[in-house]
C-alpha cells in the first residue's frame, strides 16, 4: 500500500514538472486592429486604443548628465562636445517608490518615443523611472561605452550596469523601495544580460525584469533588418528614388486632405487613404531607419577607436568641418558590414579567436538559457509576427520561459506596446 | 504578346493573394513569418537605400562650414541659455497663463497667415483665417483664448517664404540662422517681409508698443521656444546637421505644394 502512494506521488510530481505552456493570446479576443505587421510597426496603436497616460506637465522629470568616461572629452573631436557625458532622464515620485530602468532599442535615444511612452506608463503607476539610451546609440557609445563597439551583449550589459550605478549615485536622496528593469527590442536582450550580471554583483537585486520583443538570435535579427532594404519596391525607377516616392505620396495625401497636420493618428489615417504604402514600401522604410542606425554605429565606433575605416586617423575635425563625406561612406555599411569589419575583429583580438557561430551564441539569448530557465523573475512579451524573429525563435522562447512567455498574435515589432491590453499586462507583471 | 500579359496577370495574382494572406499561417511554434511574402531582390545587391540617401544629401549648401558653426552655436545657446529660461518660465507661469500668452501671439501671427493666403489666391484658407482673426480678437478677448479652433477653424500657417515658393522662387542656399535655426535664402527674405508686414498692420498696437518695451518681444521669443518641441541632439546622430537640413528642405517643399 505505501508503495502505491509513493507511485501516485511520483506520477503527480512528474505531471507538474511537465512543460508549463506559454500564454498564447488568440487573435479574436485580443482585439488589436492592425493585422499587417509592417503597418503595426510603423504606425503603432490607434490613439483611441492607447492607455491613459499622465501629461508631461504632471511629471516631475529632468535630464541629467553624468561623466562616465572622462578621457572621451579629450579623445573625441571638438564637435562631439554634446556627447562626452552620458545623458539620461529621471522622473521622480514624491517620497519612496519602486524604481524602474528602461533600456532603449537599437540606436534609440533615451528621449525617443518608445522610452517616453514607457516612462509615462510606469510613472502613472507610481514608479520612479530612469530612461537610458541604447548601448548602440551614438551618445551612449561616445560617453558610456568602454570599447564603443556595441554588439558583444555581455560587454554592453556591463556598460549599462555601470551607467545604472552612476545614475543611482547621482541621486543619493531618492528613496527607492525596490528595483525593476525593462527593455524593448535590443534593449530587451540587454536587460536579460544586465539581470544576469546583477545576480553576482547584487547592486540592485532586481525584483522583476521584463523583456519586450527581444531578439533571440541577434544574427537572425540583423540579417532580417538588412534584408528589409532589399525589397523590390514598385514605383521606384531611374528618375524617382524611394524617398521621393514616399514624399510624393505624402504631398498628394495632404493636398487631398486640404491641410497639413502631422500627429500620431496621421500614419494610421494615411494607410487608410489611397496613397497607402504597400508591404514592400513599408518594409523598405523600416529597413531604412535601421540602416541609418547601422551607419551611425559604424561611423562612431570607427571614430572613437581610431580604426581609420571611415574617418581617416587624425583627420582634423572641428565645429565647421563637414562630416558629409564620412556620412556617405557610413551609409554603405549595414549591420553585417559593421559586424564583419569592426565587431568580429575586435572580439577576436580580445578573446583569442573564436568562430562567428561562437560569437552569435555568446551575444544572443542562447548564452543565458540556464539562467533564464531557472529565474522566475524574468518574463517575455513577444509577437507572433515580429520581423526581427526567425523560424525557431519562438520555440526557443517557449522552451526556455514556459509560462513566463506571452505571445501576442499581432503587433509587428513593438507596434502593440502602447495597446492598452499590453500596457495592462506589463503593469500587472510588475505589480505581481 | 501573350506571355508578358500572362506574366503580369500571374504577378498581380500573387500580389493579390499575398495581400489577402498578409495574415500568414503560423508554423508549429506559432511564428507567422512576416517577411515570407515580401518581394525581395534575390541577389540582395539592390542599392536603392544608398541611392536614395545619397540623393537626399544633395541640398545646395555652399556656406556649410559657416552653417555648421552656427548650428553648434545654437546648440550651445539652447542648452545653456535658452532652455533654462524656457524651463524657468514654464515653472513660474501657471498653465492657463502660458496658453493665454501662446494664443495671444498666435493670434497676431494670423495676420501674415491671412496676407500670404490671399497673395497665393487660396480663397478658402484666407476666409477661414479672417474668421479666425475676427473671432479670436473679439470673443477670444484680444486673442487670449482660441475659440476659433474649437469651432472647427484650425490654424493654417502661410508665410512669405511659402508665397515666394508658390510663385516659383527657388529656395537658394541653405542657411542656419543664429538663434532662429534652419532656413534658406528665400525663407529668410520671407521672414523679414512677414515681420515688416506685421509691424505695418500693428494689430492691437503690439508692434508699436514693443519698440519701447523689449520685454514683449522677449516674451514672444520665450513663448515661441517653449511651444516648439525640437531639441538639438534629439535626432541623436553624428549626422544630425545633414538630417535637419534634409527635413527642413523637404518639409518646406511639402508646405509650398500643399
Amino acid at each position: 500500500m505505501p508503495h502505491l502512494f509513493r507511485l501516485v506521488a511520483l506520477l503527480s510530481g512528474m505531471a507538474f514538472t511537465g512543460q508549463l505552456l506559454a500564454a498564447d493570446i488568440d487573435a479574436a479576443s485580443y482585439g488589436y486592429p492592425l493585422s499587417n505587421p509592417f503597418e503595426a510597426t510603423l504606425a503603432t496603436t490607434p490613439v483611441e486604443l492607447r492607455p491613459n497616460l499622465p501629461a508631461d506637465a504632471d511629471i516631475d522629470q529632468d535630464d541629467y548628465r553624468v561623466r562616465l568616461r572622462p578621457e572621451r572629452e579629450f579623445e573625441l573631436p571638438k564637435n562631439f562636445w554634446p556627447v562626452t557625458k552620458m545623458g539620461y532622464r529621471l522622473a521622480k515620485q514624491r517620497g519612496e517608490a519602486p524604481l524602474i530602468f528602461i533600456i532603449a532599442g537599437t540606436g534609440a535615444h533615451y528621449s525617443s518615443s518608445t522610452p517616453e511612452y514607457l516612462k509615462k506608463l510606469f510613472y502613472g503607476a507610481g514608479y520612479h523611472v530612469v530612461q537610458l539610451s541604447s548601448p548602440t546609440s551614438y551618445d551612449f557609445m561616445t560617453s558610456a561605452s568602454r570599447f564603443a563597439t556595441p554588439g558583444i551583449t555581455r560587454e554592453d550589459a556591463e556598460d549599462l550596469y555601470r551607467a545604472m550605478q552612476a545614475v543611482r549615485a547621482q541621486h543619493p536622496r531618492l528613496k527607492v523601495s525596490e528595483y525593476h528593469l525593462t527593455g524593448y527590442s535590443l534593449g530587451g536582450l540587454q536587460a536579460a544580460f544586465v539581470s544576469e550580471l546583477d545576480e553576482t554583483r547584487r547592486s540592485f537585486n532586481f525584483k522583476r525584469v521584463l523583456l519586450l520583443n527581444p531578439p533571440v538570435n541577434l544574427y537572425t535579427s540583423i540579417s532580417n533588418l538588412d534584408r528589409l532594404v532589399q525589397t523590390q519596391v514598385e514605383g521606384v525607377d531611374s528618375s524617382t528614388t524611394f524617398y521621393e516616392l514616399v514624399l510624393a505620396k505624402l504631398t498628394r495625401y495632404f493636398q487631398a486632405k486640404g491641410y497639413l497636420d502631422i500627429n500620431d493618428a496621421m500614419l494610421y489615417d494615411f494607410q487608410q487613404s489611397r496613397e497607402q504604402l504597400s508591404d514592400e514600401q513599408m518594409a523598405m522604410l523600416i529597413g531604412a531607419v535601421f540602416r541609418f542606425s547601422s551607419s551611425d554605429i559604424a561611423f562612431t565606433s570607427d571614430l572613437v577607436n581610431r580604426r581609420g575605416l571611415i574617418t581617416p586617423i587624425d583627420y582634423p575635425i572641428d565645429d565647421g568641418t563637414s562630416l558629409t563625406p564620412f556620412f556617405k561612406r557610413a551609409l554603405q555599411c549595414n549591420f553585417d558590414c559593421y559586424m564583419t569589419e569592426q565587431l568580429i575583429p575586435m572580439w577576436r583580438a580580445r578573446s583569442d579567436g573564436g568562430s562567428v557561430a561562437q560569437l552569435i551564441d555568446q551575444v544572443s539569448l542562447y548564452a543565458l538559457t540556464d539562467y533564464l530557465k531557472s529565474s522566475s523573475k524574468i518574463a517575455v512579451m513577444h509577437n507572433a509576427d515580429d520581423v526581427i524573429l526567425g523560424p525557431g525563435d519562438l520555440g526557443f522562447l517557449r522552451k526556455t520561459f514556459g509560462d513566463r512567455l506571452t505571445v501576442y498574435p499581432l503587433g509587428g515589432h513593438c507596434g502593440n506596446l502602447n495597446y492598452s491590453v499590453n500596457s495592462d499586462a506589463m503593469l500587472e507583471f510588475f505589480r505581481g | 504578346m501573350a506571355k508578358p500579359f500572362h506574366n503580369a496577370l500571374f504577378a498581380s495574382l500573387i500580389l493579390v493573394s499575398s495581400l489577402a494572406q498578409a495574415q500568414h499561417a503560423a508554423d508549429d511554434d506559432g511564428f507567422k513569418q512576416p517577411m515570407q511574402h515580401l518581394h525581395i531582390n534575390p541577389g540582395l545587391d539592390q542599392r536603392e537605400f544608398e541611392r536614395s540617401s545619397l540623393g537626399a544629401l544633395q541640398v545646395y549648401d555652399p556656406l556649410e562650414s559657416w552653417n555648421r558653426r552656427v548650428y553648434h552655436f545654437n546648440y550651445r545657446f539652447d542648452e545653456w541659455v535658452f532652455l533654462p529660461i524656457v524651463d524657468g518660465y514654464r515653472y513660474v507661469t501657471p498653465n492657463l497663463v502660458q496658453s493665454g500668452v501662446s494664443n495671444f501671439f498666435s493670434n497676431l501671427g494670423d495676420v501674415p497667415n491671412l496676407l500670404n493666403s490671399a497673395l497665393q489666391f487660396k480663397g478658402k484658407r484666407a476666409m477661414q483665417t479672417t474668421a479666425r482673426l475676427l473671432l479670436n480678437t473679439t470673443l477670444g478677448v484680444a486673442g487670449l483664448w482660441d475659440p476659433a479652433t474649437r469651432m472647427g477653424l484650425p490654424k493654417q500657417r502661410e508665410d512669405f517664404g511659402q508665397t515666394l515658393g508658390f510663385y516659383g522662387t527657388p529656395a537658394g542656399p541653405y542657411l542656419m540662422l543664429p538663434l532662429l535655426g534652419p532656413s534658406n535664402l528665400r525663407d529668410t527674405g520671407g521672414l523679414v517681409a512677414d515681420f515688416a508686414a506685421s509691424s505695418q498692420v500693428n494689430l492691437l498696437n503690439v508692434a508699436e508698443t514693443s519698440v519701447h518695451h523689449p520685454e514683449i518681444t522677449l516674451l514672444e521669443i520665450v513663448d515661441q521656444r517653449s511651444t516648439v518641441n525640437f531639441r538639438y541632439g534629439q535626432l541623436n546622430s553624428p549626422f544630425e546637421y545633414e538630417k535637419i537640413r534634409y527635413f527642413y528642405h523637404e518639409s518646406r517643399k511639402l508646405k509650398i505644394a500643399e
